[in-house]
């Protein structure tokens, strides 16, 4: 029996309102509490899961009504023979895939640096933080500015540098534009990443760090053997919160490249948003967001399995 | 390997700065590459337009705010600061108005379930957003609240929710119980102790979830384009976005429009950013 139970059983009452009372005191208040929260939030999850299902089996385009109606799997066949599509599958690949391996390393190596004890170190974590707290469409004009071919900072000082002999247009360049916002991506969510790491590493007891400089480890093989086992449970939940992110927010993309040029930063997410925002084609853009959460799901669960946080 | 190391073996002076200078510089490195950016655009929203078109303009040879005040002449600007300040307001007290006890009840009492509640909540993360915002769309449409302020704000409200609960666990679970039972005894009931002794002990992480889902909801972009369209109801950032499409590249306008956006997030951060890392760390540590 804890303390407070013991306390419910102390403060025991008389009569049926007083036993009534009782009851919300000891028993019913933690499911009470949780009550409008959960319906809120299951209807916020459940709602939009099967009406999401729903439309992916329908013909929904609000500017041609219609045509509208249930067509079965028709949107997942069509998704199937859909050039624009695979295309898209590839670059949120490289997308997710290429962002979440630079976001670990350099997420690593900051986190190292932040979890000093030197004077001033609160000051330099929240300063570091400060990216990842600006609006989507602040960072993404205020790269497109520093990134322009003619009046831009970044190919002023590549040039003066010695970097760059020709001023580069990196987002308009099919073989630089995906990778020039992955770069804008990075500096903007890897605080977050970071900060993250930092929790995990801050959780390493002194005891163990100090037995390690004991034993005589290097810096190497105490990072090796001791930083990387302890830390790895928040890297993996770190990395799965990253990988919905990167997958699910295309913000970036939508306003630095519109997908182009061509299609050649055209991810799955910013196909399913230009299809809904500007064809209003409901649909196929439900279809599209449907095989993204079965692929996040997947993903999740294998991901999760396989590095043997969770048994 | 990183600084905290530093100084337990006594090592000369001498080995001391050798092995903390590295560090101290990749950190400034580190500090420029994140801080710079905001102080170019700062200097840009300052700098006259014709001198922008010049070429990279790193410190103006003069200052000026015409950027601002033409910005804010827009007519419409002035409406769609109002109208983000509404939904940003409106998100954090329908959160606040329910996250708190659910996070309380999680914090406190361990019930079978427990941990599935936690998760759901957590996995409402995972959803593509246009999962949830063509439902939204349909929902607010059928409401009539569709490019309404309040319909904006109950769509957000699904995704600050979750984070809210969360971020407050973090903080309750840091509240002593004893002080609780203490005020048990003394005949307080259980809403009694959330509200008089729980929730005033933990205003700093209230505060600092309230920031944290108002600068969300302040800087959220993709919803409040395709959920409103009107001056009426359309959002900061929006208006924003939609300055490039009217004007060729009015540099220094979106510059200070920028820095306009930034300013109150800064603000508010200035006034919990170490609550709100607190926050953010624990829901990081038991995520």
């Amino acid at each position: 029996m804890t303390a407070s139970e013991a306390l419910d059983a102390s403060l025991a009452p008389t009569g049926v309102r007083g036993r009534a009372m009782a009851f919300f005191e000891t028993r019913a208040w933690p499911y009470l509490f949780l009550v409008p929260a959960l319906v809120l939030v299951g209807a916020a999850i459940l709602y939009p899961l099967t009406s999401g299902l729903l439309l992916s089996l329908h013909n929904a385009e609000l500017l041609k009504p219609a045509r509208n109606g249930f067509i079965g799997l028709e949107n997942y066949q069509e998704l199937l023979g859909d050039q624009v599509a695979w295309n898209a599958l590839v670059n949120t690949i490289v997308w997710v895939g290429g962002g979440v391996l630079i976001q670990v390393t350099v997420g690593i190596g900051i986190a190292l640096l932040l979890d000093g004890r030197y004077r001033g170190v609160g000051s330099v974590r929240v300063l570091v933080l400060l990216p990842w707290f600006l609006p989507s469409v602040v960072v993404a004009h205020m790269w497109a500015m520093m990134l322009d071919a003619r009046f831009g900072v970044i190919n002023d000082i590549l040039a003066r540098v010695g970097l760059l002999g020709t001023d580069r247009a990196w987002l308009a360049e099919p073989s630089t534009a995906l990778l020039t916002v992955m770069v804008v991506e990075l500096w903007w969510s890897v605080p977050f990443f970071a900060l993250f790491l930092l929790a995990g590493l801050q959780g390493i007891p002194d005891d163990l760090v100090d037995a390690t400089r004991v034993d005589g480890a290097s810096s190497a093989q105490r990072f090796r053997y001791l930083t990387i086992p302890f830390i790895q449970p928040v890297i993996v939940v770190a990395t799965v919160l990253q990988v919905i992110r990167l997958t699910n927010s295309p913000d970036l993309l939508n306003i630095l490249t519109g997908g182009g040029p061509g299609r050649v930063s055209m991810t799955l997410s910013l196909y399913a948003y230009r299809t809904a925002y500007q064809k209003f084609d409901f649909g196929y853009a439900s279809a599209i967001s449907v095989v993204l959460l079965v692929g996040l799901s997947v993903f999740a669960v294998v991901y999760i399995r396989r590095s043997g946080v969770v048994q | 390997m990183t600084a905290a190391t530093v100084g337990r073996p006594r090592r000369s002076t001498a080995g001391r700065v050798r092995h903390v200078l590295p560090l101290a510089l990749l950190t400034g490195v580190v500090l420029a590459i994140a801080i710079l950016p905001l102080v170019w655009i700062l200097l840009t929203s300052l700098t006259p337009e014709a001198e922008i078109i010049d070429g990279p303009a790193y410190v103006p040879t003069q200052l000026t705010v015409d950027n601002y005040t033409t910005v804010w002449r827009r007519g419409d600007f002035p409406d769609l600061m109002l109208n983000s300040l509404i939904v940003s307001g409106l998100t954090v007290a329908i959160s606040l108005a329910v996250a708190p006890l659910a996070a309380y009840s999680l914090s406190r009492h361990r019930y079978r379930g427990r941990t599935l509640v936690l998760l759901l909540f957590l996995s409402i993360r995972m959803f593509p957003f246009l999962l949830m915002l063509i439902p939204a769309y349909i929902i607010l449409r059928d409401l009539g609240l569709l490019d309404n302020r309040f319909g904006l704000a109950l769509a957000y409200t699904t995704f600050a929710l979750p984070a809210a609960v969360w971020f407050m666990k973090t903080f309750f679970d840091a509240v002593p119980t004893e002080i609780e039972d203490a005020a048990r005894i003394d005949g307080c009931s259980r809403l009694g102790v959330f509200w008089r002794v729980v929730l005033p002990l933990s205003r700093p992480g209230l505060m600092a979830t309230a920031v944290f889902l108002g600068i969300g909801a302040w800087s959220e972009y993709l919803f409040a384009l395709m959920l409103t369209t009107s001056r009426g109801s359309r959002t900061w950032p929006v208006g924003v976005s939609l300055l490039v499409g009217e004007f060729q590249l009015p540099y220094g306008q979106l510059a200070a429009t920028g820095v306009i956006t930034v300013v109150p997030i800064l603000i508010a951060y200035a006034f919990v950013g170490r609550n709100m890392v607190r926050g953010l760390m624990g829901g990081a540590m038991k995520g």
